[in-house]
This record gives structure tokens, sequence and C-alpha cells, in this order.
């Protein structure tokens, strides 16, 4: 645990980065740092591995002051990730992986083993590590950062706005490795972002902060969207906070009309093809029998923003929930899915606890919550968050694939 | 010099030996100062880079230095060294080397990405640690580019030495013109050409061999 007791800093100008900040990050939890840029994200972040001493309070790691630590050691077991990767041009991959290895004296075979490994951690291919950082795209540079900084297992990861210099699709593919390595690893994470979606996303708790490093909100991704501590807050997160937050909820709370059960709405008729897979939507009343796509989406993957979308893009405003495979298992009409996104809906409640027991069996190591109200809530992020890494698997390939030819072809 | 050739084969033929120690020498006086300004820019420049209120009274010094006339400089050296001694034209050459390759190391050590500064920082690498293993290997194509030019100038300013007694091939220089026989000045000005066009070839290929990862020119012209 890292804790903040009245953390300030004044640099020598004068300039108030951060005053008196108090601040808990949990073990084994992604806590995000999210704020306008210029109040004190980076400083709070530096203030953790001595990069930043403080001028007033202090910073505990586990409950010794960071402050009574040699920077060296401390730091050799704190990963820290930037933004602009920063790794070393005239390291190959494998070798910029090792660095905290090397420093800790591991021998050399020892700690390449080691770097190969993470190297497939991260999501990148064998051939990589004879490559020199040039010769990667972004997104690539930005995987190894990641894995140089959990080179020697550190229990913390600092991580200051490490995927904000790529490209959206590439910066989700990121955001779902990242969900997917802490599942696995249980890290104690402090994030910063100026990104709200990204918050939302990554963090088990957000800490919205304003000028100087004084906590706006610190709540859990639900309840900042749906209850701002104040018109400030509600502002920064933005007029679709709302419709943000059905991108935390799983999909699996919406109540389906099973295939059987028939496939006519009005004067739509759903078609599948021989294996149950929708082929279109035919509208009965027309004379042609023109095929209309049909959108759907997957009830255990998918988040209630998915399934609202695929009603709003399907002509018979009904949306397809489909298995793993694409065949049809069920359909959700409109009034289903609104159903489904009225939190206090008794419906919606079953409908994510079911969802929530069932997969907990191998999200053991989450741990209990500390708040028991949250709890439910808790728990559909964490669902959700699940049913987002094994679907980002498939979209991180994608974007290695993409990122692959780009810096296969070298002397850019 | 008007019915004189621009070239007789025949004097070049008799005296290829002549030439080859000419060259030898000319090889040695120009560059070893090169090597000794390395050897002195390297510790200099992490200095500075280390302490940044180094570099601006450094810098000026050899500023200064390297604005002196280097036919001046030989001639005031001559009473400490002797006429016609090596030092006397490579104590010069070595302080030309190092006020090119000083701020070259500097500019180099200088040019690492402030992130990729922050990244070592963040993973325990202490300041000298840091100079040593990643700015100054860093810096090496920066050191090439820097090399380049001052063994380039080095290998020309030392025919001037010629006028003090030890020039390599500038005694051809003053040879020919003593004896209005052009051949011997075209010679030295073929196999200067040479020698700097050889190790100019040399240090690309090195900076090829040290320096895989610099595809692009940099720091080249600085
Ligand atoms: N060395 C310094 N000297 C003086 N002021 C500084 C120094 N470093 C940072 N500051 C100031 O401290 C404040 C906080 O800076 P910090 O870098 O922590 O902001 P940030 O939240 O990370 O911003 P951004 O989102 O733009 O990265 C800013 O007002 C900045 O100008
Ligand atoms: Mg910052």
């Amino acid at each position: 645990m890292i804790t903040f007791e009245g953390a300030g800093k004044r640099h020598p100008d004068g300039t108030i980065a951060v005053e008196g900040l108090d601040l808990e990050v949990p073990t084994g939890r992604i806590t995000v740092l999210v704020g306008p840029s210029g109040c004190g994200k980076t400083t709070l972040l530096r203030m953790v591995n001595r990069m930043v001493e403080p001028t007033s309070g202090r910073v505990l790691l586990d409950g010794t002051d960071v402050a009574q630590l040699e920077p060296a050691k401390l730091r050799r077991g704190i990963g820290y990730v930037i933004q602009q990767a920063g790794l070393f041009p005239h390291r190959k991959v494998i070798d910029n992986i090792a660095t905290v290895p090397y420093l800790l004296g591991w021998d050399r075979k020892e700690a390449r083993a080691r770097a190969a490994e993470l190297l497939e951690l991260v999501g990148l291919a064998p051939e990589t590590a004879k490559r020199y950082p040039f010769q990667l795209s972004g997104g690539q540079q930005q995987r190894v950062g990641v894995a140089r900084a959990l080179a020697a297992d550190p229990p913390v990861l600092l991580m200051d706005e490490p995927f904000s210099a790529v490209d959206p699709v590439v910066r989700a593919g990121l955001q779902e490795e990242l969900l997917r390595l802490q599942s696995e690893l249980h890290k104690t994470v402090l994030f910063v972002t100026h990104d709200i979606e990204e918050a939302v996303r990554l963090g088990d708790q957000v800490v919205v902060l304003r000028e100087h490093g004084r906590i706006a909100q610190l709540a859990d991704p639900h309840t900042l969207l749906t209850t701002p501590a104040d018109d400030g807050v509600a502002a920064f997160l933005g007029r679709d906070r709302g419709l943000r937050g059905l991108g935390l909820r799983p999909a699996s709370a919406v109540a389906l009309r099973p295939v059987g059960d028939g496939l006519r709405y009005g004067g739509w008729e759903l078609a599948l093809d021989d294996a149950g897979r929708p082929i279109g939507w035919i509208d009965r009343t027309a004379v042609s029998a023109e095929l209309h796509p049909a959108a759907g989406f997957r009830p255990e993957t998918d988040t209630l923003r998915t399934a609202l979308d695929a009603v709003v893009l399907s002509p018979a405003g009904v949306a397809v929930a489909l298995d793993g495979d694409g065949r049809a298992t069920g359909t959700a009409s409109r009034d289903a899915i609104l159903a489904a996104l009225t939190p206090t809906g008794a419906t919606a409640v079953g409908g994510i606890d079911a969802n929530a027991d069932e997969s907990s069996d191998t999200n053991v190591g989450t741990g209990p919550d500390a708040n028991a109200g949250a709890k439910a809530d808790a728990k559909t992020t964490v669902s959700t968050r699940k049913a987002l890494a094994a679907d980002g698997t498939g979209e991180a390939g994608t974007t290695d694939r993409v990122g692959g030819p780009e810096g296969s072809d070298g002397g850019r | 010099m008007d019915d004189e050739p621009i070239v007789r084969w025949y004097w070049i033929g008799d005296h290829l030996g002549y030439l080859g120690n000419l060259l030898a020498d000319h090889a040695v006086i120009a560059l070893l100062p090169v090597l000794i300004g390395l050897l002195l820019a390297v510790p200099l420049g992490l200095a500075c880079a280390r302490f940044p209120r180094l570099y601006q009274p450094l810098s000026a010094v050899f500023n200064i230095v390297y604005a002196l006339p280097s036919l001046a400089v030989f001639v005031v050296l001559i009473p400490y060294t002797g006429l016609a001694t090596q030092a006397t034209v490579m104590i010069p050459l070595t302080f030309y080397a190092l006020a090119v390759l000083l701020p070259t190391t500097v500019d180099g050590l200088h040019a690492v990405p402030d992130s990729v500064r922050q990244a070592a920082t963040a993973m325990g690498y202490g300041p000298w640690h840091r100079l040593t293993t990643v700015e100054l290997p860093a810096a090496v194509p920066y050191l090439i580019a820097g090399l380049r030019v001052a063994a380039v100038s080095s290998i020309s300013l030392a025919s001037v030495g010629a006028l003090v007694g030890r020039g390599g091939l500038g005694y051809l220089f003053v040879d020919g013109f003593q004896r209005t026989f052009p051949t011997p000045i075209v010679a030295g000005i073929v196999l200067i050409a040479v020698l700097a066009l050889a190790v100019d070839l040399l240090l690309v290929g090195a900076r090829r061999l040290l320096a895989p990862w610099a595809v692009r020119e940099k720091g080249a012209g600085s």
C-alpha cells in the first residue's frame, strides 16, 4: 500500500505543485489519478519513487517512509512507465527489458530468459527481441516499456500517461492488455491519465484531482459516473457520463428472448443460416426480400453500451445476442435493453450478480471489497473487466498484425 | 612553370618509398592528436554534462584556441618544443581536435531524449552510472560525426607544420614551390585527399559497427 500523508511539493521558484495530499493506494489494485494538465499528477507519482522529494508531509510504502530508503534500491522495486516509453535507443529490445535484472546483478542468461518471458507476456512476437527500439511502432514500444517495468517483478507500478501517445485503436489494445496482466499479476498500480474514459475503464478506484493536487472526488468508476461529487467533477466527466457508465456494466444483464420463441418483431423477421448465425433482417411488409444488417452483441463478453448500440443500429429495434461462434442465442428488444439499463431494476441487479458469481472462481486474487455498499458495483466492474480482457486478446492480436509489417520494414 | 608539365610520372615512380614515408608520417602527425583529443574530450564532456557550469568556460577557452592561426601557434611553440619536433605540430592539433570534439561530445550526451534519461533514473541509475552506460553509448553517432570533422581538418592542417620542419606530406608543397616543380605538389594534394577519404570511410564503417541502431545521420555536421 502507498500512503500519502499530507504530502506537498513547493518548487524553489514558489510554484505549488501539490499541497497537503492524503491518499491511500490499496495493494493489488489499480488507482487512477485523473485531472487537468498541471494539477500535479506527475509530481504525485514521482514522490513515490523519490524522483520528487516532498517539501511537506511524507509518502509511505507499506508503512515505511520512502525518504528513509536509498533511492536506487527503492526505484529498482518500483516499475515506472512513461508516455514516451523512454527505451534505450542503443540497446536491443531484449536488453532493454532486462535492464533492471542486469542492474540487480542477475546472471546475463537468466536476465535474458526473464526478458523473453515478459516479451511474450506483453504480447510481442519473439523475433522482436533482437530489434532496436527505432524499429518498433509506438504501440510496440509502449509494450516493451511495460515489459521493462515488470522485469524484476516489482510489487508497485507507476504509470504516467503510458498510453496517451498512441492512436485510439492501439490504446484500447494496450488498456485491455494491462487489465489482462493485472488480473494475473495483482500489482499495486498508480496510473496517471487525463482521459476520463481511460480512468473509468482501468481504475478500481479513480481519484479526480484539481489544481495543487487537491482531491475533488475519490470513488470507484461506477459511483464516479453516476454520482459525481459536485458540478466541477460532473463537468470534467463530460455530458455522456451516463452512456460511459454503461460501458462498465455487462450485457449479460439483458433478459433475452430465446431463439425458439420466434424471430418476428412486427413486420421484421430475423433470418438465420443453417448454423444459426444471423444473416439479416427481412422486412415482411415490403415487396423485396432485401436483407438489412443485423447488429449483435455477446452477452458474456460485451457491455450494456454495446447492447444499446446494437439496438440503435438495428432496423427492427432488436439486438441479436450471439455466442462465441457467432450463432444467435436470443434476441433483445429495445424494451428489454432499457429495462436492463435501469440501475435499480431488480432484474438488472439479479442478472449482474448471477454473472459475477459464475465467473468469480477464475478471479480469486482481486480480494474482498472494503466497502460493502460498493460491492455489487465492484463485482460488476470486475466481471466486465474480465470479459473485456478476454475479448481483448482478439483485438490485441489485430493490433499486432497492424504493428508487425510496420515494424519489419525497418529503416523508417 | 610555363613549360613544366603538371605531373612528371617518372618522378613519382622514382620516389614511391619516399612518398610512402611522408604519408605515414603525415597520418601519425595528423591523427594521433585526434585520438588524444578524443581521449580528453570524453571525460571532459562527461564532466560538462554532469556539471553544466563547466561547459561555458571550457568551450570558450577551446573556441579561442581554435580561432588562433595555426602557423602562429607553431612558431610560438618552437622555443619550448624545438624546431622540427613532432610535438610542435601535434600539440596545437590536439587542441584543435579537442575544440571540435568537446562540443560534439556534450551535444551527443544532451541529445538523449529526456524520457530516456527519466526512465533510467526511475530504474535506479545514479547520475554517473547513467552518463556512462546510457548517455555515452547513445552519443556515439555524435562522437563519430565529430571525429570525421576533426580528422579531416587535422589532416589538412598538419601540412602547415612543414613550414616549421615537420609536416609529413606538407613537405612536398614546400619542396615543389621552392623548386618550381609542380609534380610533388600534385602528389601531395592527391595523397592528402586519399588519406582524408580513407579515414572518413573508416569512421563511417566504425559507426555502422558501433551504432547499428542509428540509421539516420545523427548529428552529422554538428
Ligand atoms: N521543476 C519545477 N519547477 C517549478 N514548477 C514546476 C516544476 N515541475 C512542475 N512544476 C509545476 O508544478 C505543477 C504540477 O506539475 P505536474 O507535472 O505534476 O503536472 P501534471 O498534472 O502531471 O500535468 P500534465 O497533465 O500536463 O502532465 C505545474 O503547475 C508545473 O508547472
Ligand atoms: Mg504529467
